[in-house]
Order: structure tokens, then sequence, then C-alpha cells
């Protein structure tokens, strides 16, 4: 267990780096840079240049970088090269909306996939199944911002019970506020991504519905759902568990482009805003960031899941 | 500059009032709000694009001069809506009859936000970086002055030659009056002279003004305006009919019905000086020859561009209404595809392939229409949306590109037709020389008259074809008045606002 875990860290660690490799060479192959933008469609050559010079974007590149790396490994994520303010900072501040989001969003789409992803496989061939089946298909397929704007006509601009946009101006010092408006963003993701995991769901039910296990439980005088339920179920969990894994990119993809519908302050509005800027200090470093939480993630599920799957435990000390 | 949004959507919408200037003509169209105006009121302004920075002294960007000038940072004069100008910070100003001596009087009990007195040196020094800092924006609109004093509370600039735009740019970003060597962050922070102060910046989200209880002149009748950033239309106007918006500005006015529906906003359309300019790049290939050009103008509908953009007057030259020097040009280049074949084959041009480079904030309406306009006259036309930074790199910079279309929203820019180095590759000697004279010009009639005689001459080149002239559109809450109608893109004067309880 202890060298499996060394293993998955030491890839871990390469894995940020070649992704640190990639984000600082990506973001320098895009055209334009933040001096023109400063300088605006008035702005003359020489203009431009004094800019340029001013912000440092003339240090040569594999200096660039190693400052970068050298800042990170001391914790500093670095400075806004537009505003002067510190992203880890500004990070700080913008996840206080993004991750409520995500976590809310979690929750959503775990509070009705997982009943519905069982009853679903329990009735499959009847009425109900089939339809639960099919609505997951459905709204697997819906783009997030067509929920999202379905959603606001209904209860925003109709019933008039939650905001159509916006994040109070107190934030969580306004705790009703901040939730009611972060409730109809969690709802758009949470049920998209909730269909996706609602088809896992059945699709691991009915594996374990199939499993020697369940028909020896059954012979023992169990109902079928009864065994499903004591026998199946914690099988179907361990599916669940490497699927979050991957759920949890889809959700940060799902922020970014909800953040926009929403008008909401987070960390996906500010990185779409800093690419515009060509801000690359600060977007490479929250690239980092988000890409460093999406491989912990992965390195969590992995550990978790060799836990909790005795077979797995197993397999390795044969 | 040109204001990113502002085309954005097409529509955007912005509408203000006359107000290029800065004061608001309350009148001019906004509803007027019957009930008692509430002097402790908040009042929430959707706008659509957010600066990236606060730094007014250099980062360009019609966002910031939009809020910024007038309500935080004054000059020593400054616009009225109807273009005309009028002391700011100075009580009088005098121009000597040979335009070479510009007399200010500077007012005196001014303060800034930090509660320093404004003096003289501040005036100055302010002027004095600005003309010595290629950095800061507008630096090269001093250029011909040649001396800036102070003797007591007069201000004299003393020119080497005259200059007919000087007070003009003096109401713009090039006038405005700093505190000498402040150490304020002005990227984040301000220290200006005017009505509001800036109560915080919220990135990604708001800007909010408080009322400085301190100012100098007549105070502001909010206590608090607070600019919301919304880029998405249809989130606006979402939020706009749940109640939590009292003005939108960037609107879209085919979305008027849709606005206006529950009673609680009226739409207000005002005039503009956006010019929605379709550059061609006359350096290289097939463009270079003037019959294509004017064959691709005469075979654009600009009725039919209009109608889909919601609002709008056509421009057939690269002159507005609002500016000195307009002259109704659309003799020059009326729809009518079967010139535009024939002037194709004149010039012996066939299967002609051109790239349109268009920043993606303007939507896929416009571009639609040129491509099945260009069509039907046998030219086929890809259209290249792309991020406006990509923009300002390949086309602005580089000027790789056959077609570009921006909205051009800044007033009095006609400068650049008469520069070569523009983006615009536009170069004619004559149009140079007049636009020169024009500068030079010691009345404002005869300076309008020479920008007449220029403009008309780029629009017989074909230089360009201008799509149309943007009107502002603003949705008001039925309970606000004072909100500028015209411009809005260029500024949203705050002087007059009100908002009455209930």
């Amino acid at each position: 267990m202890i060298r499996y875990a060394l293993t998955r860290l030491a890839l871990l660690i390469v894995g940020l780096v070649v992704a640190s490799v990639l984000i600082f060479l990506t973001l320098r192959v895009l055209p334009g840079d933040l001096a023109q933008l400063i300088a605006g469609t008035n702005a003359t050559p020489e203009q431009i240049q004094s800019i340029r010079d001013e912000l440092g974007l003339e240090t040569p590149l594999w200096t660039q970088y190693i400052e970068w790396i050298g800042g990170i490994l001391r914790g500093d994520l670095g400075t806004s090269l537009l505003t002067g303010s510190s992203v880890a900072a500004e990070i700080a501040q913008k996840a206080s909306v993004t991750v409520p989001l995500g976590i809310l969003s979690l929750l959503i789409a775990l509070a009705f996939s997982i009943p519905l992803g069982v009853v679903s496989a329990m009735r499959r061939g009847r009425a109900a199944g089939t339809v639960l089946s099919v609505g997951a298909q459905t709204l697997a397929a819906v783009p997030v911002v067509w929920a999202g704007m379905l959603l606001v006509i209904v209860f925003a601009v109709w019933l008039g019970w939650l905001p159509a946009q916006g994040f109070p101006r107190a934030g969580w010092r306004e705790p009703g506020l901040a939730l009611r408006s972060l409730l109809l963003p969690a709802i758009t993701i949470g049920i998209v991504e909730g269909a996706v995991l609602l088809r896992f769901v059945r699709s691991a039910t009915l594996q374990a519905v199939g499993q020697d296990y369940v028909r020896t439980a059954a012979a023992k005088g169990l109902t079928r759902n009864q065994a499903l339920v004591r026998h199946g179920l914690p099988n179907v969990g361990i599916s669940i568990v490497t699927v979050l894994g991957l759920q949890v990119a889809g959700i940060i993809v799902g922020a970014v482009v909800i953040e926009q519908l929403f008008g909401l302050p987070g960390i996906g509005r500010m990185l779409v805003q800093d690419v515009g800027n060509r801000d690359l200090p600060k977007v490479q470093s929250e690239l980092l960031v988000l890409t460093g939480f999406v491989l912990i993630v992965g390195f969590a599920v992995d550990l978790v899941h060799r836990i909790i799957d005795p077979r797995l435990r197993q397999a390795e000390s044969e | 500059m040109f204001r990113r949004t502002a085309l954005a959507a097409s529509a955007l919408l912005a509408s203000a009032a006359l107000l290029l200037a800065g004061c608001t003509g309350g009148g001019s169209g906004t509803p007027t709000a019957t009930g008692e105006p509430d002097p402790n009121a908040s009042v929430a302004i959707r706008l659509a694009l957010e600066p990236g920075n606060l730094d007014i002294r250099q980062t360009a960007g019609a966002a910031l001069d939009q809020i910024l000038i007038d309500n935080i940072y004054q000059g020593l004069v400054r616009r009225l809506p109807d273009e005309s100008i009028e002391p700011s910070l100075a009580s009088d100003f005098e121009v000597s009859d040979d335009g070479l001596t510009y007399t200010f009087t500077l007012r005196e009990g001014v303060t800034f936000h930090d509660g320093s007195p404004l003096t003289p040196e501040d005036v100055v020094w302010s002027l004095q970086t600005r003309k010595a800092t290629p950095a800061w924006s507008d630096s090269a609109r001093l250029a011909r002055v040649a001396s800036i004093a102070a003797n007591g509370q007069t201000i004299t600039l003393t020119l080497s030659e005259p200059d007919s735009q000087l007070l003009w740019n003096l109401t713009g970003r090039a006038g405005l009056i700093f505190k000498k060597d402040d150490t304020v962050d002005y990227k984040t922070a301000e220290n200006g002279t005017g009505p509001f102060t800036l109560e915080s910046w919220k990135q990604g989200d708001s800007i909010t003004f408080a009322r400085d209880e301190d100012y100098w002149g007549d105070k502001a009748k909010v206590k608090e305006v607070v600019f919301d950033y919304v880029s998405d239309n249809q989130a606006a106007l979402n939020g706009a009919l749940a109640g939590e918006f009292d003005v939108v500005t960037g609107f879209d006015a085919t979305l008027k019905d849709q606005i206006e529906s529950n009673g609680d906003f009226a739409l207000v359309l005002g005039s503009a000086t956006d010019k929605w300019v379709l550059a061609m790049n006359s350096t290289k290939g097939p463009l270079a020859d003037q019959k294509v050009r004017q064959a691709i103008r005469q075979a654009i509908n600009h009725d039919a561009l209009i109608e889909a953009a919601g609002s709008g007057v056509p421009l057939y030259g690269p002159i507005p209404e609002p500016d000195p020097g307009y002259k109704d040009l659309s003799e020059v280049a009326p729809y009518d595809p079967e010139a535009a074949k024939k002037l194709l084959a004149d010039a012996g041009v066939s299967n002609l392939t051109l790239t349109l480079t268009v920043p993606s904030f303007y939507g896929t309406t416009i571009p639609q229409l040129l491509v099945s306009d260009l069509d039907a006259v046998g030219i086929t036309l890809k259209v290249d949306s792309v991020e406006f930074s990509a923009w300002l790199n390949d086309v602005y910079t580089n000027k790789d590109y056959d077609l570009s279309l921006v909205d051009h929203a800044e007033p009095r820019d006609f400068e650049n037709w008469a520069n070569p180095d523009y983006y615009f590759t536009y170069d004619n000697p004559e149009v140079q020389r007049l636009y020169a004279e024009a500068l030079s010009a010691l009345t404002d009639e005869d300076a309008a008259d020479l920008l007449a005689q220029a403009a008309r001459i780029v629009s017989e080149d074909a230089a360009a074809d201008w799509l149309y002239n943007w009107q502002s559109v603003v949705a008001v809450g039925s309970n606000i008045s004072g909100f500028p109608a015209d411009n809005v893109n260029a500024r949203i004067n705050l002087a007059d606002l009100t908002k009455s309880k209930g």
C-alpha cells in the first residue's frame, strides 16, 4: 500500500511538472500581449514598446519560467500584471464563490443520481425505469448553457423566486442571499453532471445484479432487492468514487461556463477574463492551481479506491 | 480607442444622452420619473465590458473613460452632450486670436478625494507629465503645446502652432488632472476631484461609486452608484426583468418589446459616434484597386444591417453626424449589387475570396449578412472570429488582414485616416494635408469645412466601408431620471442622476 502510494505520488509530481511546462508554453503561443491591450487602438508602436518594457514582457522565456516555478516552490503564485494584486489572494477570494458552487453542484448531482440510478436499474424494463433511463440520456446531452437559461426563465423571470444573475455584494456576510444566488447555477451544473452520474450508477447497479454473490444471497432467501441493497450497493459505491474523480473536472468546466451565464464572480469567470486580457503570469498560476487540484483529486481517488476495495488490496499482496 | 464592447452583441447599447459631455442634459430623452427623488438612493447600472484595471493614465478602453471621466477625474474643461465645451476645474478660459495662447483660471477651493487642495502645480505637473510620458494615453495630443506655466491661479498653455483640437483633447484623457507625485495605486484606487469617489471594485463583478460629501461643486443626487458588469445580453435582460438593475446599457434594441413588457423600463435611443468600420487592407491584392473596394461598398445593404442591429443610422463616410465635418455622403456608395458586379468585371476580378477578421464579442449577425451580401456579387467571404487580443496583434499591430470589422466609438477620431501607419492602411497625401490644415485652423467653422472635404475624399477612395453609425440604446427604469441618453459608450455623467422613492 505504501509503495503504491509513493508510486502514485511520484506520478503526481511528474504530472504537475509536465503540466506547468505545457501551461507556460501554450499561453506563450497565444497571439497578442498585454501591452497591446493596455495601449489600445490609438496606440503608436513606441507607446506599445515602452509599456512592454515597463511590464517586463521582453524578459527571456526561460527566465520567466524559472522565476514563476521558483515562486511556486516558495508558495508564491505571483502577481497580476494588470492590477498588481496577489494571484493567491484573488484565487482565494474567487474560490469563496466557486468552491461552494462546486460542492453544492456535486451534492445535488449525488442526491438525485444515486437513488434514481438504483431505482432505474431495479425497475429495468418497466415504465418507470425506461422513463428514468431515457430522461437521463436526454439530460446528459443537454448543454449546460441551455439548461441554465431555461431554469432562469422559469425560476427567476416567471416565478421570481431566485436571482437571475450576480452574487450579493456583501458575499457570505449575507449567507442567505449568497446561497440563493448559487442555487440556480448549482442546480444547472448538478442536473447535467448528475444525469451523467445516473447512467454510471444504473449500469454499475445492473452489473451488480448479475453478480454471483447477489444470486447467492438471493438463494439464501433474501429478495432480489434486499440482496442488491445489502451486497450489491457497496460495490456500486466503489465505482461511484472512481467516477467522482472524473466528475470533479466536469464540474470545474461547468463552473467556467455557468459563471459567465449567471455573472458569478468566481474562478471560471476570472480565468476567462484573464486569458482575454493576456495577463499571463496570473493565468498560468490559476491554471496550475486548477490542474493541480484535479490531479490531487485523482491521486486521492486512487488511494481511497484501494482502501475501500478489498479485492485490489488482496491482488497487491498476492 | 474604440470600445470593444460596444459592439458587442450588436446592439449594444449604450446610449445615453447627449452626454458626450458630461453633463447630462437631463431632458434629452430619458423619461422623467415622477415622485420624490431619494437622496440616499443606490442605483444599479448594467454595463457590458469591465475594464482590466482602473489606471486611466495608461490603460486604453472606453470602459474607463465612460465611468471615470467627469465622475471621478476631471479636467480644466469638459464636454457637453452637444459636443460643446464648458469650464470644469477652470472657472473660465480664453483663447488668443492667433490660437497660440490658452489661458485658464483655476477654481479655488477644489480638493482631491484624499483631502488635499488642488493647486496650480498639480495642473502644470499633470499636463507636462502627460506630454512627456509616451506610455500614457493621448500623450501625442499635447504635441503642439510648447509650454505650460502657472502664475497664481492662472494657467497658461503656449502653443508652437495653432491646434483646433486642443480644447477638445483637454476634455478627454489628455487633460485629466492628477495630484502631483501621487502615490495612490491607480490600478485599483483613485484620487480625483470629481463628485464621486471609488468605494470598491470587486473584480469580475462590479464597481461601486459613492457620493463625495465634500465635493467642491453641486453634490451628486444619489448616494451610491453600482456598475454591474454582465457581458451576456440575455443575462442582462433577465436581471433587468427580475428587478436587479435600474439602468441597462449595452442593450440590444431588438429586445425592446421584452424589456418594456413589464412596464418598469423604457427604451431610450440617443445619438452616438460609434462607427462600425469595415476596414480594407489596400496594401496588397485586389483590394489595392479602388474599384474592388467600391464594389464591396455597393454590394452591402446597409439598411438591412441596421435593421438587424436594432438601432443605427446609415453612415457613408468617416465622420458621424454628431462630429464636426459631417456631410451626408450617401450618394458616394449607394446599395447597387449590379453596379458592384460591373465594377468587379471592370477591375478584371473574378472568383475573389476574402477573409473578414472580427473580434468575437461582436457576434455573428452582422458578419453573416456581409457574407450573403458579398456572395450575391460573386465574392466569397470567410469570417475569422478572433479574440480581441488576437485582433490587436494580427490586424492592429501587424496589419495582416483583408477585411476587418470593429466599432470605433471615439468621437472626433478622423486623425486615423490621415495616418498612413494606422491599421486602415490608407495613405492619401491630399487627405493628410487637409487634416493638417484643419488642425491649424483658427475657427471651428474652417476646421469643420476642411474635415468635410477630407472625409469626402476618404469616402470616394473607398478607403473602407462604414456599415452604420450605431445609436445609443439604454433601458431606463421608470423611477430613474437624469441618465444620459447620448453616447453612453463614451461618457456616463452621473451628476444629474436621481432615483425616486417607491
